[in-house]
């Protein structure tokens, strides 16, 4: 599972912004140019990337291993064909290189992933979106994050009662309905006491936002992210 | 102060709070007691404008909380059950910081507000903290930093010992103690008077919607017969 | 006490229940991630992630149903471990799975939409039977359709390729989340916000 890890690295120290704009410009160029000589230099790039936030490739690799999967059945199913010449190697050649650019682009989200905490991604959002719309999204990834765990463990213990109660003998469809009007349940009794609190705490739609601050180490970062953009058109 | 004027609440036309009328001055340290359904929860959320009576007034510091809902409940703060369902951040810092994120503070004074708030619930230094790591009574007494954060006159508590073994409730009653001893006027729900009458300066019962009993714990615990309150034992 | 405090402006009761409801809706999709299950010959596992986003336009309606699954989304780009697998990341929305993902708030806005007849919520035993099947039918549509025409836009696959690797292993068991979805809203035990 990939998650944020408190650490020093460079990718540590930048301001969630400017990551979030690598991603994006990255992503861009990424989705323009599935040819193999972009792909190359797109390698290199998230090699770098990726030591620059000390991220394991062994580990995100196995992380993202159900998308993996689609990632090489693709090239493989459009180049099988019915009736000769049976494989169709341009096609397969072609899905692969498209293949491979997602997965450059989820390496390159992980080494966000590792270096950015909750708080730091909401300032930016809070940020970077005015409004009632920036502090619902805001405020409600905050929860998101906070409520994550209990609503697990809550899951966890629903699933539990049922197959004490003979539930692995019962239909897929009653199980599906129990656990779904149970989980909806017990979440909504927690949103409604949480509701409370929030009120209680003056929740509003015009707080003092969460501090961020670009810092010298950041200007590279956005001149590669609008570098990255701009080649998308290219 | 807090004043409740000939207060009548109902919910569904049942009646759950009938013609109550009290005061809870500043600094005071009040234990109010009363079976399940007897109307405790209903008659605190009032004070701080959760619920609006259907009759009569209630005023905080002399103003009607429905006339100033921010005024309310920046001066009452409240806690709830469930201290779980209260977190709006992941970590303990960005949690306590909420309450004056929300009045618009400036950075440098909400984070004055949160290093005392958790200073007063023996949490100093707990900022990085995940909620979720937390024990039960340091989850409670993260709650009350929370409420504390609003800078609040008065510190309302809805059973706040639910669910705590005894080192975690006797942690939190410390901390009311103390908060008490600083001029925070204290107002207790609680079904359980084990070892809090000697800290509080009266005692108020309900019964049916109505003040019952209201007087000093000496005075008050003799007539607490038939109210199905769990009384200390002599 | 006229000092800044007049200048905040709190969100609305009303607003602050159907807020938090949402966002609890969020992470309760996002926890049931964790309840992933694969199957065989299919590349993605099977979650029960689907069932929710019905969920969230039946009982949420269409505004906070959307608010909902937006919020599910945001937290998963900046990293909360809530999509399949229990990944995180900007990448996973453009990645093979994004045209879903997108694809989600969508599905339970138009359900949501379909069902309450606009943004008013109306009480779901009372609605008639066919229409919920007919939203539910609509958002599943919406989903496969953005799901696999991103994937076969991305991974330069034929349309009936990408069916096959992405709509053809799920169609029975989308079936069986459709009636458990009917199910739990006629048992009556969920009910939306209405005031």
């Amino acid at each position: 599972m990939l998650t944020f890890e408190p650490d020093e690295t460079l990718a540590h120290r930048l301001d969630p912004r400017s990551k979030l704009a690598v991603q994006i410009g990255f992503a861009a160029t990424a989705l323009a140019h599935p040819t193999p000589r972009a792909l190359i230099v797109l390698s290199v790039l998230t090699g770098l990337l990726l030591a620059a936030a000390s991220v394991s490739l062994r580990r995100t690799l196995v992380a993202y291993r159900f998308a993996l999967i689609v990632l090489v059945l693709a090239p493989i199913l459009s180049g099988l064909s019915l009736g000769t010449p049976w494989f169709d190697r341009p096609a397969a050649v072609t899905s692969g290189l498209a293949s491979y650019r997602v997965l450059l682009i989820l390496l390159v989200s992980a080494a966000y992933v590792r270096s950015t905490p909750v708080r730091a991604s909401r300032a930016a959002i809070q940020r970077t979106i005015p409004g009632k719309p920036g502090q619902v999204l805001g405020t409600g990834i905050a929860l998101v994050f906070r409520f994550l765990p209990v609503l697990q463990s809550d899951l966890r213990t629903i699933r539990e009662a049922m197959a004490a109660r003979l539930g692995t003998e019962r239909g897929a469809i009653d199980r599906a309905s129990t656990i779904g009007t149970l989980g909806i349940t017990r979440a909504f009794n927690r949103a409604d006491r949480l509701s409370l609190a929030l009120q209680a705490r003056c929740f509003a739609w015009n707080p003092t936002l969460p501090p961020l601050e670009f810092s010298r180490v950041d200007y590279p970062a956005l001149v590669l992210a609008i570098g990255l953009a701009l080649s998308a058109f290219y | 102060m807090i004043e409740f004027q000939s207060v009548s609440h109902a919910f569904d036309d049942v009646a759950v709070l009938e013609d109550v009328s009290l005061s809870l001055g500043d600094g005071e340290f009040v234990l109010l007691a009363g079976a399940n359904g007897s109307g405790k929860t209903t008659l605190l959320r009032h004070c701080n404008g959760l619920l609006t009576p259907d009759s009569g007034d209630v005023l905080v510091d002399g103003t009607p909380v429905v006339d100033d809902l921010i005024a309310a409940r920046s001066s009452v703060g409240m806690v709830f059950q469930h201290p779980r369902d209260q977190f709006v951040a992941a970590t303990v810092g960005a949690d306590v910081a909420f309450g004056p994120e929300n009045l618009g503070l400036a950075r440098e004074e909400i984070d004055r507000r949160v290093d005392a708030a958790l200073e007063a619930v023996n949490m100093a230094g707990r900022d990085d903290d995940r909620i979720d790591t937390l024990s039960g009574g340091e989850q409670s007494r993260v709650a009350i930093a929370g409420a504390l954060a609003m800078e609040p006159t008065h510190l309302v508590l809805d059973e706040p010992f639910t669910g705590l073994d005894e080192p975690a409730r006797r942690s939190v009653l410390e901390r009311l103690e103390s908060l008490s001893a600083d001029g925070t006027g204290i107002l207790l729900a609680t079904h359980d008077l084990r070892d809090v009458t000697g800290l509080a300066d009266r005692v108020i019962a309900m019964r049916d919607g109505r003040v019952a009993v209201d007087g000093p714990p000496e005075h008050a615990l003799t007539e607490l017969d038939g109210l199905e309150i769990r009384v200390p034992e002599q | 006490m006229a000092t800044e405090q007049n200048s905040v402006d709190l969100v609305d009761d009303t607003v602050v229940r159907q807020f938090a409801r949402a966002a609890l809706l969020a992470a309760l999709i996002g926890a049931t991630a964790a309840v992933s299950i694969p199957i065989p010959f299919s590349p993605e596992p099977i979650t029960l992630q689907v069932l929710f986003v019905f969920l969230a336009g039946l009982v949420l309606g269409p505004v906070w149903g959307f608010v909902s699954l937006v919020l599910y989304l945001a937290a998963g780009a900046v990293g909360a471990p809530v999509f399949a697998g229990l990944n995180g990341g900007v990448g996973v929305l453009v990645g093979n799975s994004g045209g879903y993902l997108w694809s989600y708030p969508i599905a339970a806005a138009l359900i949501g939409f379909i069902v309450h007849r606009g943004t008013e919520l109306r009480d779901l035993t009372a609605v008639w039977l066919p229409v919920i099947v007919g939203a539910l039918l609509a958002g599943t549509i919406v989903i496969y359709g953005m799901g696999t025409a991103y994937m076969a836009w991305l991974l330069e696959l034929g349309a009936w390729e990408a069916l096959s690797l992405g709509a053809f292993p799920f169609i029975p068991v989308e079936i069986l989340k459709m009636i458990a979805a009917i199910a739990i809203v006629r048992s009556g035990g969920l009910r939306p916000v209405r005031s």
